[in-house]
């Protein structure tokens, strides 16, 4: 077997199609570690500015009093840009990269005669919002794909795989060749597998040499800092596209062994990746998606005006009252949790069923290997929708336990009332900023890979499947 | 002679597994793709509708004219063509304030809304970049062994054995091909338009199938050179796999390295922070006028004390409802204005003698707003111009270099998604603008009485001028196409006389 194995490399190292698969491969691998290198810093940039931003909010309001803190909340939270991005960009432009914090809603009527004095006025408290992605591109300029990792594996790679086994059973087949070798006494499998490790070997060659010089620049520029788990991420998606790879090498002997012709079995193999890896990620996500109509702003506003008339009903006449008797703040905080509870729940919601459509769209793609890989890529990098949604998830714990912590602090101070969201309920010293619990932006690689296992699991399944397939159809095949 | 050529290469072709294929894959693309852009389309119109009316609504709601600010709104309608190449016509705003405070332009225009903004996920591609991408990899692989595989097989000597002339062969061997490629990109090209004349919400006229008919004829040509260029690696090699490898590669160079390649190496992405001296100017001849305009109220008795020295946002009168000051300091696009007003219902009869005055001075503070604004313009346009558009050409024209480039700016041009078409009509809202400052002018609304108080008489909005924007004509779509028509005409020819002089000179 290794012989065989090491003459498919002999035959591969020499041929045309390798010196052009590595020119190809090194230009786009270098092309996206430079954009990378140019653009990462600016994110960075960009990212720590706001954090700061935000961070001097809540300095400020917790310097201030424990009730602005409880009224005006943190500030804004901001996605982390991945270090990775240049793996999966995973359509983060559209994506939004922040959770908001609203500003407290104050309702209440003003004076409209000569003085324009407050008379009752209402001051709610923080809530969360989930804004849409800001698309104010205000670029003019050509739009070209971004070439990332999950581009250069799932398309560019996934067509050199099968440049290179198109022809390597009718190939041989048409030349003669293959009797010649069969006339030996080596077994079919033997012969099979000999010539997918000689492919996988020359596919991997340029393959390999490419990363590493990508990986070359990217280390060692000191803009960009790699820790040992984002090495992990890469080890990690490494096997995954010499796995992508093996799949649709699987699938070129597949082909080959069962079409005469090589000019016939290229047409099958292109149709086949045109309609799995162009067609599918893009175009079939779309139909999909549409499979459940989007619902407009306004039918979910239409669902969260009867639960807020309700809060009016409920609360209405305490609300109204100038009296700072325990009873009355008691109803004014009731009024402004359950309406904060509401309208995030709310939010929540509409935010999940937007999910939901996304989501479903995913299922129905997964039966493409393309989608399936970039949808791990997209995971381990860090990046992309799912992505988006452990950055949500993590900003409604850190609100939770935002929350816990003003009821605790407020517990601390004797002088208090422990009424939370009113100013006469509250506790008005100082908080010492440090001690406020920091928002933190973690991802945690074991939980990505278990989330993912299935999906790995899935693409194994796709090679081992079609390998199988191929050695059926070489056992049985007449030469 | 040539008829039995073309008519041996045409049923050669046709009754091939890659022309089954061929078609297979275009169908399917471009049908699938129609669907999804034509809902895509359908989606953004109902938004368009939607949000015409709305701000029609709002605007007739308001009583005063100084309303008018932020509330009369020009909307852009989506492009149909677009469907075909989708170019800037989702990327760029589509709503834009009219008023005199500022020339409205591209970047400061905004987007409609979307029920589900993730759905952005799933850009499905437009028709050009099915053909710009599957299209001509389909072309290559009819053209890999047009000459190579016949001389593998030894059927050219067969041929040239026969009193042909070579010229003939490869003129043959062209014409059979393209028709062969004309067929799925004809057919999928007119499943899509029936597709999109079974839609409601389109009626193409003459002038779009036109547009289209142009489309296609761009399509031919890249069609052409992407044969031509296989044909040309076909004649220079001796075996067909090195053919192939060759066509691949040069494929995968021009369509997917090449732009990403050439942007990377020239970065042409907009940089607003060198001309932030521009904005800086900009800012200082606001505050110069807004120094003038105080020292106005200043020196007057009346109006002075009324307006706080011109520190308060209008005027305290007796019945003044509401005051305004929208302010916008957006150094990415040197857009810097202050504007400052009042509403008012009914005026007391105690201000009513002050009144007049404040109709003078109106009348004087949108006439200085305005000299302000022509000021500044002169300053943002050309630098807009060099932070924005410069960028954005070069970028264009470094694509050219690839067939891929021209072939998109010309498909662009033809549907009008081009940066010409979207400056149409922000050329036309800019038009808008006069005629509805010139109305105010005759009318003399600025230093009426309606522009702050309702109650002698309201705004009459019906008899502002109404916006309305045709896209360019046929005719000058064609000019803005014809250039890179032409460039692709002649790389045609180029290569033609390239792969003539080899066939000629080779042996056989």
């Amino acid at each position: 077997m290794w012989h065989i194995t090491k003459r498919e490399i002999y035959d591969n190292l020499n041929s045309l199609r390798f010196a052009l698969t590595t020119v190809l491969l090194l230009a786009l691998m270098v092309t996206n570690a430079v954009r990378h290198l140019r653009e990462h810093p600016k994110r960075v940039q960009r990212y720590q500015s706001a954090v700061t931003e935000s961070l001097n909010h809540l300095t400020d309001r917790a310097d201030d009093s424990l009730y602005k803190l409880a009224q005006y909340g943190p500030g804004n939270f901001y996605k982390k840009p991945s270090p990775l991005h240049f793996c999966a960009n995973g359509g983060e432009p559209v994506l939004p990269d922040t959770v908001e914090v609203d500003e407290p809603i104050v309702f209440g009527t003003i004076g409209t005669d000569d003085s324009y004095e407050e008379k009752v006025v209402l001051h709610g408290i923080w809530t969360l919002s989930y804004p849409d992605a800001s698309l104010q591109n205000k670029d003019v300029g050509p739009d070209v794909s971004q070439v990332d990792w999950a581009f250069i594996i799932g398309y560019i790679l996934s067509l050199i795989a099968l440049l290179f086994t198109f022809d390597a059973f009718s190939g041989e087949r048409e030349h003669g060749t293959l009797r010649l070798m069969l006339a030996n006494a080596i077994p079919r499998h033997t012969v099979l597998i000999g010539k997918f490790l000689g492919a996988l070997v020359s596919v991997s060659i340029p393959f390999i040499l490419a990363v590493l010089v990508n990986l070359l620049l990217i280390s060692t520029a000191n803009t960009v800092h790699l820790t040992a788990e984002a090495w992990g991420r890469l080890g990690i998606i490494f096997l995954l596209a010499l796995l992508y790879t093996s799949l649709f090498l699987a699938l070129g002997l597949l082909v080959s062994t069962r079409v005469q012709r090589s000019a016939v079995s290229l047409m099958i193999l292109l149709l086949t990746w045109v309609t799995f890896v162009v067609f599918m990620p893009s175009t079939l996500a779309a139909i999909a998606s549409s499979f459940s109509p989007a619902r407009s702003f306004d039918e979910f506003w239409q669902q969260r005006n009867p639960a807020q008339e309700d809060l009016w009903d409920k609360y209405g006449n305490r609300l109204w009252s100038e009296e700072s008797d325990e009873e009355t703040l008691r109803a004014k905080s009731g009024f402004y949790t359950e309406k904060v509870e509401r309208s995030e729940r709310w939010r929540e919601e509409r935010l999940k069923y937007r999910a939901s459509q996304v989501h479903r769209a995913h299922a129905i793609t997964s039966i493409s290997p393309a989608t399936l890989l970039q949808h791990l890529i997209e995971a381990f990098a860090g990046t992309g929708f799912e992505r988006h949604l452990q950055f949500v998830e993590n900003t409604q714990r850190y609100a939770r336990q935002f929350r816990e912590f003003i009821v605790d602090t407020d517990r601390g101070d004797p002088k208090s009332l422990h009424i939370i969201g009113v100013r006469e309920g509250m506790s008005q010293k100082p908080v010492n900023p440090a001690a406020v619990p920091r928002f933190e932006d973690t991802l945690s690689l074991s939980k990505d890979f278990n989330a993912r296992a299935i999906e790995i699991l899935l693409l194994a399944l796709f090679v081992v499947v079609l390998l199988s397939g191929a050695y059926l159809a070489f056992v049985r095949a007449e030469i | 002679m040539l008829f039995t050529l073309i008519r041996r290469e045409l049923l050669d072709n046709l009754m091939t597994f890659r022309f089954a294929a061929a078609v297979f894959i275009t169908l399917l693309l471009v049908v699938a793709n129609t669907v999804v852009l034509l809902k895509d389309y359908e989606q953004r119109l109902t938004a368009y509708n939607t949000a015409t009316q709305e701000s029609h609504q709002r605007l007739h709601e308001q009583q005063t004219y100084s309303y008018y600010i932020r509330k009369l709104t020009a909307h852009r309608a989506p492009n149909p063509l677009s469907i075909f190449n989708l170019g800037l016509d989702k990327r760029v705003g589509n709503k834009i304030t009219v008023y005199h405070a500022f020339v409205p332009t591209i970047w400061d225009a905004e987007k409609h809304g979307a029920d589900n903004p993730f759905l952005n996920l799933f850009t499905s591609i437009d028709i050009a970049s099915i053909f710009q991408a599957v299209l001509s990899l389909l072309a290559l692989i009819f053209a890999y062994d047009a000459l190579a595989g016949e001389r593998e097989r030894g059927t050219l000597r067969l041929v040239l054995t026969h009193p042909v002339q070579r010229g003939y062969i490869l003129f043959a061997k062209y014409i059979s091909a393209m028709l062969c490629l004309l067929v799925p990109l004809l057919i999928s090209l007119l499943l899509s338009i029936i597709l999109l004349t079974t839609s409601p919400v389109i009626s193409l006229n003459t002038a779009e199938f036109l547009r289209i008919g142009g489309i296609v004829l761009t399509s031919l040509l890249y069609l052409s050179l992407f044969y031509l260029i296989g044909l040309c690696i076909s004649a220079m090699t001796r075996r067909t796999s090195t053919a192939l490898m060759l066509c691949m590669f040069v494929w995968g160079f021009l369509v997917l390295v090449y732009p990403n390649l050439i942007l990377t190496a020239v970065e042409t992405t907009p940089k607003p922070e060198a001309y932030i001296s521009d904005h800086q100017q900009i800012k200082q001849m606001w505050e110069e006028w807004e120094r003038e305009r105080k020292q106005f109220l200043r020196n007057d008795s009346v109006l002075g004390p009324l307006s706080q020295n011109g520190e308060g946002w209008g005027f305290k009168l007796e019945g003044v409802e509401y005051t305004f000051g929208p302010r916008e300091d957006k150094p990415s696009r040197l857009l810097y204005f202050y504007q400052t007003g009042f509403h008012a219902g009914k005026i007391g009869v105690e201000s009513e003698p002050q009144v007049p005055l404040v109709q003078d001075y109106y009348g004087f503070y949108n006439r200085g707003t305005l000299n302000t604004v022509n000021k500044t313009w002169l300053v943002r346009k050309p630098a807009l111009e060099a932070i924005y558009i410069q960028p954005a050409t070069l970028g264009r024209m470094l694509l050219k270099f690839s067939p891929v480039g021209l072939y998109d700016a010309a498909t662009e041009a033809w549907a009008g998604t081009d940066l010409k078409g979207i400056q149409d009509f922000f050329n036309a809202v800019q038009r808008y603008r006069h005629a509805v400052l010139d109305y105010f002018d005759d009318e003399k609304i600025f230093e009426s009485r309606q522009w702050f108080a309702a109650d002698q008489g309201t705004a009459d909005w019906d008899a502002l001028p109404q916006f309305s924007f045709q896209r360019s004509g046929i005719d000058i779509n064609a000019k803005r196409a014809l250039p890179d028509l032409f460039l692709l005409l002649t790389i045609n020819l180029i290569l033609f006389t390239i792969i003539f002089l080899i066939f000629i000179k080779s042996e056989v």
